[in-house]
């Protein structure tokens, strides 16, 4: 049993539609996880906000406190707004952890929505490009998120000998899970590995089916003191462990090319801090937005050898039924793009398997699961544990 | 040549004397006097040492590529007339990697592994941008 627990959870699913607005996602999330935790509106005492990618009004709204007042919670006593990138809301489940263990908080809701479908693509495609890319290093010579992800994946695939198809079969794997989850924007839209091998070239090696497609979401987590999850919560999903490390901001002048040794340092410490060994995971979650960070993780926790990360996938280890289910949410390959937001995803998708919850994706007897999320171009590695009754 | 409408580096304090020499057809490193390192890319403190004994070092140019990726779609719209336009990371031989353009070949032919030469191409009337081309081993 850990201090904290999320007691409840609501996500909507990740989409491309504009006509569906911020604060229509937000009321629909914040009202629906306060219903899934059963719990009165004014128990909430903090509200930590998970800060969008390009939505410079509602990062001003939420981060000045709109949210309290808009839903009338009269608990709370404090507000604030997270960037982190990706990694956000395993920054705002630690922030409301600190709130919680240090008495300020006995409830907290970390809510998050993106709409990036209202803004003019070209715009988008501007921000996306530059947002995490080194304005004066990287940038004038062309240089994309895509771009930056695919020179990482060329150099993984040369090193560890991977093939094309071996690569292609973790985009696979992700659009798999993605196809079952209701929540994914390819919901019942199950692709073939020839789908992903003829898709159009983006930025070699990688094609459109291994890169993001930006889209519209957002979830909301309701945090508790262990006190309070007892008392009001009859399947509380339980924080174990932490760890976290450092990767770097800019691409090129990184030592740790893979995010291999990073995955490697969050994870045991995490797994440490929980009292566990790898063994005793059910579920591996893995946010690292394109296919080769899926081969590093799995390779980084001693699931397969160094340098046989896409072959373990190509074998079928890690689809549903799989040896070690991973990223059963299919990770933003598989399931969207929702700036910041996809973390947001991950730890909805926590809750549904801890609970039993995740339908069609759901991993039998799950029981502890791990989840490792990356903000900017994968400047972080940050791991968290959780376990079910 | 004709001239580029891609987007130009905002330069600061500490990286214009790389800027300046790429100008005069010179590829410079930051170097650190105090640790002795070669730093990329150019910074106002070591990140190393702390130090602020900073100058450059003159490099050879000559470097091998990393890793490298044609890119087809996903550009600013700055660099669309560019496209498809190879992107590499390179390790010169000085010991520090950089970011640049492969040129002088078609998309996807530029390999991991091989060996690079800079070389100095107006991104417009002005401005020069440091880009390689493939040269025998
Ligand atoms: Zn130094």
């Amino acid at each position: 049993m850990g201090k904290i627990a999320i007691i409840g959870y609501h996500e909507v699913p990740t989409q491309i539609n504009p006509e569906r607005t911020r604060w229509d996602i937000l009321e629909e999330v914040i009202t629906g996880a306060v219903r899934n935790a059963g719990i009165d509106k004014d128990d909430i005492q903090g509200v930590i906000n998970v800060a969008p990618q390009a939505q410079p009004d509602l990062i001003s709204q939420t981060a000045f406190g709109l949210i309290p007042e808009h839903f009338g919670l009269k608990g709370v006593k404090d507000n604030m707004i997270c960037n982190a990138g990706g990694a956000s809301t395993t920054n705002c489940v630690r922030m409301a952890e600190q709130w919680i263990t240090s008495g300020m908080a006995e409830v907290v809701i970390v809510p998050h929505t993106t709409v990036q479908s209202d803004i003019p693509a070209e715009d988008l495609i501007s921000f996306f490009a530059k947002a995490p890319m080194h304005p004066e290093w990287e940038f004038p010579f062309g240089m994309t998120f895509n771009g930056a992800m695919a020179l990482i994946t060329e150099r993984y695939m040369y090193e560890t000998n991977t093939s094309e198809q071996e690569m292609a079969s973790v985009t696979y794997a992700l659009r798999d899970w993605g196809s079952r989850d209701p929540m994914s924007l390819f919901f019942n839209k199950p692709q073939s590995m020839d789908d992903i091998l003829n898709a159009r070239k983006i930025s070699t090696p990688l094609r459109a089916k291994d890169c993001n497609m930006l889209a519209d979401g957002g979830g909301c987590l309701i945090i508790a003191s262990e006190a309070y999850a007892k008392k009001h919560c009859a399947k509380p999903v339980w924080k174990l462990g932490h760890g976290s490390a450092f990767i770097g901001a800019t691409p090129a002048v990184r030592e740790d090319v893979y995010w291999r040794e990073s995955y490697k340092k969050s994870t045991s410490e995490a797994l440490q801090q929980a009292n566990l060994n790898v063994d005793d995971i059910d579920i591996h979650e893995i946010y690292g937005a394109y296919p080769f960070s899926q081969c590093a993780y799995v390779e980084a926790v001693g699931l397969c050898d160094e340098g046989e990360g896409a072959r373990y996938h190509a074998a079928g280890h890690t689809l549903l039924g799989g040896k070690t289910p991973c990223t059963t949410m299919g990770d933003a390959t598989g399931r969207g793009h929702t700036g910041s937001g996809v973390s947001m995803a991950f730890y909805c998708q926590v809750a549904r398997q801890l609970r039993g919850e995740a339908g069609d994706n759901q991993v039998d007897g799950a029981n502890k699961v791990m989840v490792v999320t990356a903000g900017g171009s994968g400047m972080n590695a940050l791991t968290t544990i959780w376990g079910a009754e | 040549m004709t001239e580029l409408k891609r987007p130009l580096p905002n330069i600061s304090k500490e990286s214009q004397g790389f800027w300046d020499a790429v100008q005069q057809d010179k590829l410079v490193i930051q170097h650190c006097h105090s640790c002795d390192s070669n730093i990329f890319y150019p910074r106002r403190i070591c990140p190393h040492c702390w130090s602020k004994d900073l100058g450059w070092v003159e490099a050879s140019g000559k470097g091998t590529i990393f890793s490298v990726t044609t890119t087809y779609l996903g550009t600013t719209a700055e660099f669309s007339d560019e496209l498809p336009i190879t992107v590499a990371w390179i390790d010169l031989d000085e010991g520090v990697r950089m970011a640049s353009n492969i040129v002088g070949c078609g998309p996807e032919q530029a390999k991991i592994g091989d060996r690079v030469q800079v070389v100095f191409e107006k991104a417009n009337e002005d401005f020069k941008l440091p880009f390689f081309k493939i040269v025998e081993a």
